[in-house]
């Protein structure tokens, strides 16, 4: 129901409103309380009683030395920053070799491109009043100016520097290093002067009702994180014959033209997308961008990152022939079965169809025949597609689009299978090219495509009538649940090789994210059965009612609306996935955590340095953790609005 | 009753339709088909386990409980167990004892912190909101290593050896702190307060009894509690009678021992059968209606049917697919019996003496260990691993109850805030009669949740080397290479602790349910 | 025991819904005693009778919504067994309206009606489209159609619920205390519309409270109390000359 009411600021002329409006949000702005006097505020906040007066003073103690704790911590001059500085390309895709750089860009640019589209076509961005802008500036000011107060003055001991040893480089305070605490003291006060001068320059009206969709504020930053690179002099650190040196000027010289680069094909997506979406029907966009968000983690990862190394001669000679027959053949068995007049005898024909997948299985772990597994897997599909093909039998049209998905599918997935199978051609042994950041993402994403579906089913026969599917349903979940993590990816990673029959083998980050996947599926499970539960009997008996299939039921008219409640807790669940994809660091692969913890600190270079490590992992962490959460309390506002 | 002849008799005589499309049929069918096939492909990979295990050299099963461990456990009840089993229990003890304090500290400090959420106070509040964000939105094992790393960085231990003189020690290997100690004669002095407890239960009810009579003022719990602690004072000194527990136990043990497995397992598959019938019967009773038997469905035939056929395979697999399971229940009740009675009387062989104090406290001491100078065993010692995941973990977990309390307070405190307000009842009022009692019941079933999760996040102490079960499960799996063995005690030691807090929790909320009536 | 004759005899139609001696029970309650009657073709029959007395049970035990556990029941022919394909014909031959609408809130007014069409009967889309907006006009809201539910007052959304049961072109109509759930100032509209259906030659059975309607459209009315069929007879000796004492009595409280 989202797009069903214009927002009801669009519509009043009074309101200054360019095209920054997010047209999203249906919230009708409160009446918000006169602002108070300073004094009065202080009176009314802190000191109202003697005890909120007491509480006061022992809280601000408390607040201002952690944070003259922090600032200590972060600026003092043990702190080596240039381990992480060093070290970024580490933490962000380990040892990716460094020729094979552009498909590491490529990939960030599909996804950023993505990204930018889907913001535009989903409509997907809230927005900021100028009135929470001028608050944080005038925050950040604050903060600023407490942090050049309350940091620890500058080390005056400057251990000397040692022919052959590594010097330290930031030895000193924050102060002298950047040139005296007056520049810092500058920047906090112009942040306060523009936050003050927004904050008073509007007055109260405009500075409630003027507002900037987030998605500028968003290519804002990341066009101001870009910027710096180009103007702020970093310094720049690298290891030169095994010794850290540092170079003062600008940085990064190699990463500032990819990162404009990214920076130009972001804005430029979200652009186009903005042109485009109201000139093009809505859906097929959508679609195609859905499809793209499911394929792109496969595409990327398998293909893009991984670059196999086809074997040309058996690609033509029996891939793309097998690929072509199973499109074909079975593309014609499946115009065939959504005939209309096929009735029961299609039935029969799809469930024989489903049995032969299921016996190849049987028959290939007893080695009664060999076929390649990419075969076995094809007629699994075909069994299934065979199996919802009543549902097309209407006119030419819908019946060749059915066959056209089937076709587009195979063609996918022989294309991502073989891919898989051919070797890798980065010179890095099989399975380590993903590292860092990377892996962790990949991780993420496979585990939460997994996991989805695993969730919704086991979700379904726990909320079933047959008892059989029930019973199996909650013990899987409950034992699940009942177990922490690691002890399951303990399991996957040491037995699943023991499980596997003679011959197959499981990289280790796949037999990872199949831990992961069939861990957070039980999870999964729990929030979809609590949608499942809200949805009211009549909706079951309509549907019944009109002659749906169970099927059809499940698919058109419960999960839509069960999952439309989930979706907050289902967030919150892909929050802690994201979380949990720390734990890959204990069962040894290296994650953005275990290049922090382990692999940083064990350079002779930067012998310890974990501390600054784990503060950025921490950050990074932090980071999108906390914008998904506030996204997902936007959508539960917005959701409950539109529910009614 | 009876049909007329109608002129359009057209009903098709109901033959029983085809069993392909017999709804019921169908249904039973594709079921039965489902667990055909999880049946099926458990068979097949446990069968190609045993393969591959068997051509790997590696054995099943569970020997490596009562075989030597061969490896230290640090920061445990006991350092050099003697057999994998009591390895494994150190270990267990280690996670219980982590998550137990963990559950203390964290439920303190969420409901600081929760409630500081909806202070007024602008300060207060701004702390609790940046403690909940930063906390809850960082892993939780980025949070150990931080705090391991940090803890690494305190000063070392000075190396003047012997007793502290203080209550708290702080160093980087962790903190020490004096304790009371659980001693010899615990157990018997523990029996007699058992005994003892009863007794004051009896005093108070009488004395309740006592009051409803005459309208006065009995003092039931006070009295009550004076008896129990009489009985506690005079048991410190008697217990040593009860040592003669000592024989009686051990005969137990002795005749469970003696059962031949042949009798256990009839006796299961006995069990299962009577389960079976009673779950017939009552679900029989639940049909019949006063007109008598309600029609039975094909469903409900198949239901019954099922129910026998259920225990027919658990039958199978205790007689046949697992036979060595009753042997196994046999003997751990057995041991069990018998590690009972080497609490009670006197075991020459364990040199323990039972007459002793049930109680003793301890300070810290610094002794040196190898090279290096470390805390000794006297006092509480948090090593920088312990330390670590024990303030990481009440940190995380704290976070998630205070928001779980704040919503909980907010949902209650919309309307009922202001009824209490119209009473006449002051904030403080409002918030301790009113809003609390209605919040804890909202709030209950989550925390319950957050205490699962806070024994689950224990196990990553082996992230920082602390001896907690996975840690020590993983060290003998890569010792003897039993992982499924491994995995199984995992799984039954974290699914008994989740049933016991699940347990604990639904006390509480049905208390409360039946307060609220 | 209590049986309505063999109607299609008296108006020399054939009969569509055959009731004979249905049971039910939930647990130990009897819900319904050995409900026997026969409706025929273009019959319009309205069911009154106080709470609770197995009237909604048994026209959801014609759909099948309700297992009965003993009789038998058909429809056009059909007897509802546990056989699938009986099940589906007879559900696609019986269209049902709801007191509460249960109209699906994620879908447009549009595609509430097109959905069954459309993957039930397999339409093409256009055909289905064409066909909810000639239902919907039927019905007199054809401007609702891009609408959600929500967005509509209650007597629309009976009224979109009815055009989404006709777009199955049902032989049946069964409503089940259609206007319980509407503001009286909505009642009128949507009892307009089922009028309009009765004139039209639907056959409909009608659980309800509404008198005036009972009186004005129904052929007969059936009035069931404590699971049976306590009388039946037109409108006209229904409501003046009632023979059972418990008809009476019913009709004093209400009137």
């Amino acid at each position: 129901m989202e797009n069903s009411q214009p927002a009801p600021l669009a519509l009043d002329p009074d309101h200054f409103n360019v095209d920054f409006t997010a047209e999203s949000d249906l919230e009708a702005l409160p009446p918000e309380e006169p602002g108070l006097a300073p004094k009065e505020w202080m009176q009314k906040n802190l000191f109202s009683s003697v005890g909120s007066t007491i509480l006061t003073i022992i809280f601000s103690i408390f607040a201002l030395w952690a944070l003259r704790g922090l600032f200590g911590f972060m600026f003092s001059g043990e702190r080596r920053w240039d381990a992480v500085a060093t070290n970024a390309r580490l933490i962000a895709v380990e040892r990716y070799p460094l020729d094979q750089f552009n498909r590491i860009w490529f990939s960030l640019g599909s996804l950023l491109a993505m990204a930018g589209l889907s913001m535009a076509f989903f409509r997907a961005s809230g927005y900021f009043t100028l009135k929470r802008i001028a608050m944080w500036l005038m925050n950040l000011g604050v903060l600023g100016l407490l942090g050049v107060i309350l940091t620890p003055g500058a080390k005056t001991e400057v251990p000397p520097v040692v022919e052959g040893e590594l010097p330290t480089f930031i030895q000193d305070s924050f102060g002298e290093a950047i040139g005296g605490r007056i520049v810092w003291i500058l920047v906090s006060l112009v942040t306060l002067g523009i936050g003050l001068a927004l904050w008073y320059g509007l007055g109260e009206d405009r500075r409630r009702t003027m507002r900037i969709a987030s998605r500028w504020v968003i290519a804002a930053g990341f066009g101001l994180a870009v910027l710096s690179l180009w103007v702020v002099p970093y310094g720049r650190y690298f290891l030169e014959n095994g010794v850290a040196t540092s170079e003062p000027g600008l940085v990064a010289a190699s990463t500032r033209i990819p990162w404009t680069i990214m920076w130009a094909t972001f804005v430029g997506a979200l652009l186009l997308g903005l042109a485009l979406r109201d000139r093009i029907p809505a859906r097929p966009p959508k679609m195609i961008l859905g499809l793209l968000w499911l394929l792109a983690p496969f595409i990327l990862n398998w293909i893009v990152l991984r670059d196999p190394d086809f074997d040309y001669d058996h690609v033509f000679s029996t891939d793309i022939p097998m690929a072509l027959a199973f499109m074909l053949v079975g593309g014609a068995l499946l115009y065939w079965l959504s005939n209309a007049g096929i009735g029961e005898k299609g039935k029969i024909v799809s469930i024989i169809l489903l049995a032969f997948a299921l016996f190849n299985w049987v028959a290939g772990f007893f080695g009664i025949y060999p076929m390649l597994q990419k075969a076995r897997l094809s007629f699994l599909f075909l069994g299934l597609f065979a199996l919802i093909a009543g549902n097309f039998s209407r006119d030419v049209r819908t019946r060749m689009n059915y066959v056209y998905a089937w076709m587009g599918s195979m063609a996918i997935f022989h294309w991502l299978v073989t891919a898989v199978n051919s070797p890798s051609t980065l010179d890095i042994t099989s399975d380590t090219y993903l590292g860092g950041m990377t892996l962790t993402i990949f991780v993420a994403w496979l585990t939460l495509l997994v996991s989805f579906p695993l969730g919704v089913l086991f979700a379904l026969a726990r909320t079933s009538d047959m008892p059989i599917f029930r019973l199996l349903s909650t013990t899987y979940i409950e034992a699940v649940r009942g177990v922490p993590l690691i002890t399951i990816l303990f399991f996957f990673s040491v037995i699943i090789p023991l499980f596997l029959p003679e011959g197959m083998e499981l990289a280790e980050v796949a037999a990872v994210v199949v831990g992961y996947g069939l861990f957070s599926a039980a999870y999964l499970a729990e929030n979809v059965r609590g949608g499942l539960q809200s949805i009211r009997r009549g909706q079951f008996e309509a549907a019944d009612a009109l002659g749906l299939t169970s099927g059809q039921r499940t698919s058109f008219i419960v999960l839509p609306q069960a999952l439309r409640v989930s979706i907050p807790p289902l967030v919150g669940q892909s929050i802690a996935t994201f979380k949990e994809t720390s734990l890959l660091a204990i069962i040894g692969l290296n994650d953005l955590l275990r290049v922090a913890n382990n692999t940083i600190p064990s350079q002779t270079d930067f012998v310890g340095s974990k501390k600054e490590g784990l503060l950025v992992v921490s950050a990074i962490y932090f980071g999108v953790s906390f914008a998904m959460s506030k996204y997902s309390q936007r959508l539960e506002k917005r959701l409950g609005l539109g529910t009614r | 009753m009876t049909m007329t002849e109608t002129p359009s008799s057209r009903i098709e005589v109901s033959a029983k339709p085809p069993f392909y499309r017999d709804v019921t049929i169908v249904k039973w069918l594709v079921q039965l088909a489902v667990l055909a096939a999880v049946i099926f492909v458990a068979w097949f990979l446990a069968n190609e386990a045993g393969d591959n295990i068997r051509a790997r050299g590696l054995t099943s099963g569970f020997e490596f409980l009562s075989q030597p461990a061969g490896f230290q456990v640090s920061d445990g009840i006991d350092d050099n167990p003697a057999t994998g089993g009591r390895a494994l229990w150190v270990g267990m003890v280690t996670t219980l004892r982590l998550a137990i304090a963990g559950i203390l500290s964290a439920t303190v400090l969420g409901i600081i912190v929760g409630l500081g959420r909806l202070s007024n106070n602008w300060v207060v509040n701004k702390v609790a909101t940046v403690f909940v964000e930063t906390l809850r939105n960082i892993p939780l094992l980025v949070q150990i290593f931080l705090y391991f790393t940090i803890l690494s960085g305190l000063s070392r231990v000075a190396l003047d050896t012997g007793p502290i003189n203080g209550w708290l020690h702080v160093s980087n290997k962790g903190v020490a702190i004096p304790r009371i100690k659980i001693a010899d004669g615990f157990y018997q002095w523990l029996v007699l307060m058992v005994i003892g407890a009863f007794i004051a239960r009896f005093v108070f009810k009488n004395r309740v009894a006592e009051q409803e009579r005459t309208g006065n003022d009995s003092f039931a719990l006070p009295i009550a509690a004076a008896v129990l602690a009489a009985i506690g004072v005079i048991a410190w000194f008697i217990h040593p009678i009860i040592g003669f527990l000592e024989a009686p136990l051990w005969a137990i043990s002795d005749v469970l021992d003696g059962i031949p497995q042949i009798a256990v397992q009839l006796g299961l598959v006995a069990l299962f059968f009577l389960a079976a019938a009673r779950f017939v019967k009552n679900f029989r009773d639940s049909r019949r209606t006063p007109a008598g038997m309600a029609a039975l469905t094909d469903d409900d035939w198949f239901r019954q049917i099922f129910a026998f056929v259920a225990a027919a395979m658990a039958s199978v697999f205790v007689l046949i697919i697992w036979p060595g399971l009753s042997d196994w229940i046999v003997n751990s009740s057995s041991d069990l019996f018998g590690v009972l009675a080497d609490k009670f009387g006197t075991n020459p062989e364990t040199g323990a003496d039972r007459s002793g104090a049930p109680f003793a406290g301890e300070r810290p001491d610094i002794v040196q260990r190898g090279n290096f100078p470390n805390y000794g065993d006297s006092g509480l010692q948090m090593s920088q691993a312990w330390a670590a995941i024990f303030f990481a973990v009440t940190f995380y977990t704290a976070a998630f109850i205070a928001e779980i309390i704040r919503g909980g307070i907010l949902a209650v405190a919309k309307g009922q805030s202001e009824a209490a307000a119209a009473l006449g009842l002051s904030r403080m009022q409002a918030l301790r009669k009113v809003i609390l009692p209605q919040a804890f019941r909202i709030v209950l079933p989550p925390i319950g949740n957050q205490y699962l999760n806070l024994t689950k996040n224990t196990s990553l102490a082996v992230a920082v080397g602390l001896a907690d079960v996975v840690q020590v499960g993983g060290t003998i799996n890569s010792q003897s290479g039993k992982a499924l063995s491994v995995f199984v005690i995992w799984m039954a030691f974290y699914l008994a602790c989740s049933l016991t807090i699940s347990v604990i929790v639904n006390f509480f909320n049905v208390r409360m349910k039946i307060v609220e009536r | 025991m209590s049986t309505i004759g063999a109607a299609g005899v008296e108006l020399g139609r054939p009969d569509m819904i055959v009731s004979d001696g249905v049971d039910k029970w939930y647990g130990d309650f009897q819900a319904l005693k050995g409900v026997s009657a026969t409706i025929a073709e273009r019959e319009v029959v309205v069911v009154l009778g106080p709470s609770g007395s197995g009237k909604s049970t048994w026209i959801r035990c014609i759909n099948r919504l309700e297992v009965h556990q003993g009789g038998s029941i058909s429809v056009d022919g059909i007897e509802l067994t546990n056989d699938t394909r009986n099940i589906d014909k007879i559900r696609s031959e019986v269209g049902m309206v709801f007191q509460q609408f249960n109209l699906f809130p994620h879908l447009t007014v549009m595609d509430n009606i097109t959905l069954a069409p459309r993957w039930v009967r397999k339409q093409p889309k256009a055909d289905a489209e064409n066909r909810a907006m000639e239902l919907l006009e039927r019905v007199g809201i054809p401007e609702q159609a891009a609408k959600f539910p929500g967005q509509l007052s209650g007597g629309q959304q009976q009224r979109v619920a009815i055009a989404r049961s006709l777009a199955m072109e049902p032989r049946v109509m069964l409503f089940d205390e259609p206007t319980s759930a509407l503001d009286p100032e909505m009642i009128s509209e949507v009892l307009d519309v089922m009028k309009d259906l009765a004139r039209g030659g639907m056959t409909m059975m009608v659980v309800t409270h509404e008198m005036g309607f009972a009186r004005e459209v129904a052929d007969r009315i059936v009035f069931m109390e404590s699971g049976e069929i306590v009388e039946v007879g037109t409108p006209e000796h229904f409501f003046t000359n009632p023979t059972e004492d418990r008809t009476k009595l019913f009709l004093s409280q209400i009137l």
